[in-house]
């Protein structure tokens, strides 16, 4: 669909599994790779692996075997690694999981000082750069839950958006949101896609899906059932699976 | 009908505060005449030279005041051992280290498991010897320890309680384990946790009289000696009960006041 370019492999996920402690396979031998500015986007019915294998991507679930890499770092038992990572990698919730006890503001800013001992000035400027684009600075005095859902969500973009990362995912990130609200949140990721930001998102909005991705890959059970641009994707999809799954959700 | 006199009563105050009054009068009438059945004879003008004296238009405490004033210090200083013993405990409990959950549990178990009285005895016979430790120390530290295990309870539940996704927003954004706590989960967990450590606060009160077994001259203590020389034995432990009322009350609306204006809503 769009017409940027690509840069270098940013993020390698090599043959990862994982079993969750109940018995349950969430992923099975799945692997990936993912480009600079590349946007991809993630479906598949619930519980197919989808948010775990974003949680993966992070560290928040642990992998049974299979490597990852994000930007040359590798994702191992190391500290200072995965600390790393974290730093590079922005999410965004389904549920925002903004801290419902700061401003608006500080909340944007609590990292920023903290982990990349900005400045107090310097990480207010920065934060009320990003609630201007996303287009909520007279909020920024507000404790959350005297916002929507929607800016809710916009607040939590802006946050992730404060630590510079090099890859931003959304984990199904306008499903817990009003329809007349997830316009707005799209709107800010279609911008950001635009940007040239390398994004993995999990998504229910095949509109999104279509008109954003660079990249969609179909999931089931754990494992890749198909993948390939959008344009193929939704037009002419190979696997049985998968047009079964259209024609419920289109 | 019967609707009627419900929501009458619901919202008549005077009719609860005039309703108060009689149970309490009646109470009241109650008590001093079973003292009196039991030839009891009552001597409150006797009191107020325990609590207090005039010397040339000069104040001077009497021994309950005097004795107020180490169960105040005892209560404060336990207080805050209290709170940082039952933090700490509540974060080795819930940390990944093996030896620091070990090491709570053992500790809450027998704590929570002995009497506070053994615990003074044992605080002031066996340990303080060893440590070179005064008595006041020892009975702030042995009620420190009992309480601060019932506090770590409390602290290990207002984190639990705290919404996974605080966790996970804040590990993403690259906050350390340290920052998370600090910034994010002890201030809300601790918003939540304010009126069952305000009782915490407030059972230490009344514990604190028990250290009056290993001689600490404290509000109880005094009283004790007062009332076997006196005879005055309800006058006076009805007198320090209404202080310890006093106490506690005045601490449950205060702590009220800031719970109010701190309240996080998630």
């Amino acid at each position: 669909m769009s017409t940027k370019q690509l840069g270098d492999y940013i993020i390698r996920v090599d043959s990862i599994d994982k079993t969750f402690a109940n018995g349950v396979v969430a992923l099975k031998d799945f692997s990936t790779d993912i480009r600079r500015s590349e946007v991809v986007v993630l479906i598949g019915p619930s519980g197919s692996g989808k948010s775990t294998f974003l949680r993966c991507l992070n560290g928040l679930e642990e992998i049974d075997s299979g490597s990852i890499t994000i930007d040359g770092i590798p994702l191992d038992e190391n500290k200072k690694n995965r600390l790393e990572i974290r730093k590079e990698v922005g999410m965004v919730f389904q549920h925002f999981n903004l801290f419902p006890h700061l401003t608006v503001l500080r909340n944007i800013t609590l990292a920023q000082m903290l982990v990349r001992k900005r400045p107090k000035g310097e990480a207010e400027a920065e934060a009320m750069k990003l609630l201007k684009k996303v287009a909520i600075s007279e909020k920024a005095d507000s404790f959350p839950n005297q916002l929507s859902g929607g800016q809710q969500q916009r607040v939590a973009i802006a946050r992730a958006l404060a630590m510079k990362p090099k890859v931003m995912m959304f984990d199904e990130a306008t499903s817990a949101l009003d329809p007349e609200m997830i316009g707005e949140v799209l709107e800010v990721m279609k911008d950001l896609a635009v940007e040239g930001m390398t994004m993995v998102v999990v998504t229910h909005e095949m509109g999104f899906a279509r008109e954003v991705s660079d990249w969609v890959i179909f999931m089931e059970n754990g494992m890749k059932v198909e993948e390939g641009t959008a344009d193929h994707f939704f037009t002419d999809p190979k696997e049985d699976r998968t047009k079964l799954f259209l024609s419920q959700i289109l | 009908m019967k609707n009627s006199i419900y929501q009458f009563c619901k919202r008549n105050y005077l009719f609860d505060i005039s309703a108060y009054l009689v149970l309490m009068i009646g109470g009241a009438l109650l008590l001093i005449k079973g003292a009196e059945d039991q030839g009891y004879y009552w001597q409150w003008f006797r009191i107020p030279r325990y609590l207090y004296e005039f010397d040339d238009g000069r104040f001077i405490a009497g021994p309950i005041l005097q004795g107020l004033k180490v169960t105040l210090n005892i209560t404060w200083m336990s207080l805050i051992l209290t709170y940082i013993i039952g933090l700490v405990t509540a974060l080795m409990r819930l940390s990944n280290s093996l030896l620091a959950r070990g090491i709570a549990r053992v500790y809450l178990e027998i704590t929570r498991n002995t009497p506070l009285l053994v615990q003074i005895f044992f605080m002031y016979f066996v340990v303080a010897p060893i440590l070179d430790m005064d008595r006041f120390a020892a009975g702030v530290l042995a009620l420190s320890l009992f309480e601060g295990a019932y506090a770590s309870e409390i602290y290990r539940s207002g984190i639990v309680a705290v919404n996974k996704g605080q966790w996970e927003a804040s590990y993403t954004l690259g906050l350390s384990t340290y920052q998370n706590y600090c910034y994010i989960i002890l201030p809300q967990a601790i918003r939540r946790i304010l009126p069952p450590l305000t009782s915490q606060a407030v059972s230490l009160i009344k514990d604190s009289s028990l250290v009056s077994v290993i001689a600490i001259y404290e509000m109880t203590m005094y009283a004790n000696e007062i009332a076997s020389e006196t005879f005055l034995v309800f006058e006076i432990f009805f007198t320090i009960a209404a202080i310890y009322l006093a106490l506690t009350i005045t601490l449950s609306r205060v702590v009220a006041y800031f719970e109010k204006r701190y309240r996080v809503v998630s």
